[in-house]
């Protein structure tokens, strides 16, 4: 059964993966040289350059703390969402149906969505006025830190329901005899879902966390329409970042190098990240 | 008698209250959506907040479904429509047949894939977190070698190359969330079908699928949606015969000015299906289907 996809694997992700190592190590840039391997190679020059790149750096930074606000929220959310719904009353398909519906909005529709609900003329504005009682409309999209936060309201806002979905599914699927058993035996709802529910969750809970911290980490739509980076750097991603330098400046050698180096260090931190899991 | 009904009383209250949240929160946007694609040009981002379409309008709707000939053939056309010559039904179509292949491929491949890692250990503990690698690569690193290659293939810009990525790019998602769906069947289920002289793919097919059918619908929901969204690689791979939606609604932004009713009301199209798909899973999220299924 590990046949099929050990053939498409190989054919379909093999293949450019060792061409991105060679273009890596080339300063390839296709208007001077129409064909990679016409590029000179310059071997790990690329790799050398990248600890000297303050927007590389800058973004980065940007990056991580976009994902290390937004996944423990999108998480403790989608979480709560779930425990809470999965009980048994009235409307509990349409409630479950409505908390997903953000999951199934275009990214790209989001994004301008947002950026017209952000505006100043926009209705966040208005509302916050309406409590505060302020009178000048808020520019959020002008302000560096109003803007990341409108960013992440964005994803957590798109993303929550992916949390949701898979600790509903778990949550639902969890086999009742213990958590019934704890209930007989006098154990407080709390406990029970402390020491009973949790510990058969745990797998759903890594993986959740894992996948989502992979995704966020490639934040790129919606800033790109929201904000374009700005205002000045405040919004810009590293995926933004990788985006100009390959697609805008055509740098494709540096691109890749950057790349790799990404993903190399995605790969250490998260096998150790992903310990747990692998423990048989 | 008293305590457990303070805390029925309390566990309600809590329940109403994130019901009405996650209705706010979850519509709001969606809300602003719709709304949006009822709004003619100059409502679109107006100097004063709209709460609703002031004067509501199809114009936004008929330039997805109608040519402009036809548009002109009524006398009906306004201004900016004249800029979109060919309808979305195209890229409409190209999504629903790129999304169910590409979803139906993914699922295929990384069912069984996961069952062999689940059940026989297959790659030991290395291989599962190797096919997670492939979604940490940056997009763009992964797509430069896939232009040069798809043009060696002559699959730019055609259903069955991208079909191929789309049955690909998602695996690593199908693998890990299905093999823990797997590892939550216990071994005895399977043992027990290969004692009574089942083959283990028929013990597979018939015995551990049914039992994972919920894990199943969860998953393929989120392969759909991911390939239904997907932006940066049909961007880049597509031009003319096999634009998808999001690529569409890139185009709503011209020179002239985003269109942003136009947008709007493609992206309210664009979630029927998704909607479709999540109403009708709905009734596989039940509670403890393994309920009895081991004894002891």
């Amino acid at each position: 059964m590990i046949i099929p996809i050990q053939l498409v694997m190989n054919f379909t992700a093999m293949i450019p993966f060792a061409l991105t190592w060679y273009v890596g190590m080339t300063n390839w840039i296709p208007q001077l040289t129409p064909f990679f391997w016409e590029a000179e190679f310059v071997g790990l020059a690329n790799f050398l350059k990248i600890p000297g790149d303050d927007l590389f750096i800058g973004s980065i930074a940007r990056t991580l703390l976009i994902v290390g606000l937004c996944v423990p929220i999108e998480f403790l959310l989608g979480f709560s969402q779930a425990y809470v719904l999965s009980g048994d009353f009235r409307g509990r398909q349409f409630i479950r149906v409505i908390a997903i519906v953000p999951m199934m909005m275009v990214p790209i529709v989001t994004g301008y969505v947002f950026y017209l609900m952000f505006i100043p003329a926009g209705p966040l504005s208005s509302i916050i006025n309406f409590f505060t009682g302020g009178t000048q409309p808020i520019q959020f999209l002008a302000d560096p830190n109003l803007a990341l936060m409108a960013i992440m309201l964005a994803d957590i806002w798109q993303w929550t329901p992916f949390m949701f979905l898979i600790f509903i599914s778990s949550i639902l699927a969890l086999p009742q005899d213990p958590i019934n058993a704890s209930y007989v035996l006098g154990a407080s709802r709390g406990y029970t879902f402390r020491r009973v529910m949790l510990p058969m969750l745990r797998t759903p809970i890594m993986i959740a966390l894992i996948l989502r911290t992979i995704e966020c980490f490639k934040i790129f739509d919606v800033p790109y329409i929201m904000t374009q980076g700005g205002p000045g750097y405040s919004t810009f991603t590293i995926q933004m970042h990788l985006y100009e330098s390959g697609f805008k400046y055509l740098q494709y050698g540096y691109t890749n190098a950057q790349s790799l180096l990404i993903f190399i260090t995605m790969i250490i931190v998260g096998w150790y990240a992903s310990k747990p899991l692998r423990a048989p | 008698m008293k305590k457990i009904s303070i805390d029925k009383v309390l566990s309600n209250t809590t329940r109403t209250l994130v019901v009405i949240g996650t209705i706010l929160f979850a519509l709001f946007p969606i809300y602003w959506a719709l709304t949006m694609s009822f709004k003619p040009a100059d409502e679109w981002a107006p100097s004063t907040v709209h709460w609703w379409p002031w004067s509501p309008t199809i114009n936004n709707y008929l330039p997805l479904f109608f040519s402009r000939e036809t548009l002109i053939d009524w006398g009906t056309i306004i201004g900016w429509q004249m800029a979109f010559p060919e309808t979305a039904v195209k890229a409409i179509t190209n999504s629903l047949v790129l999304g169910i292949g590409g979803t139906t491929l993914a699922m295929f491949i990384g069912t069984t894939a996961a069952y062999a890692m689940s059940r026989y250990r297959a790659g030991g503990n290395v291989m599962p977190y190797m096919f997670l690698t492939f979604r940490m690569l940056p997009p763009i690193a992964i797509m430069i070698p896939v232009v040069v290659w798809f043009s060696t293939l002559r699959f730019m810009d055609t259903h069955h190359g991208m079909m191929l990525l789309y049955g690909l790019f998602p695996v690593p998602f199908v693998i890990w969330l299905m093999k823990s769906f797997f590892d939550e069947i216990p071994k005895e289920i399977d043992e027990a079908a290969l004692i009574d002289g089942c083959s283990p793919a028929s013990t597979f097919v018939k015995v551990v699928l049914p039992l994972v059918r919920a894990g199943l619908a969860v998953t393929a929901l989120f392969i759909f949606i991911i390939n239904w969204s997907e932006l940066m690689v049909a961007l880049t791979l597509t031009s003319r015969n096999a634009v998808t939606i999001p690529v569409q609604i890139g185009l709503y932004s011209t020179d002239a000015g985003f269109l942003y009713g136009v947008m709007a009301a493609l992206g309210m199209i664009a979630i029927i299906p998704t909607l479709v798909f999540g109403l009708a899973i709905q009734r596989y999220l039940v509670r403890g289907f393994t309920f009895g299924a081991v004894k002891g």
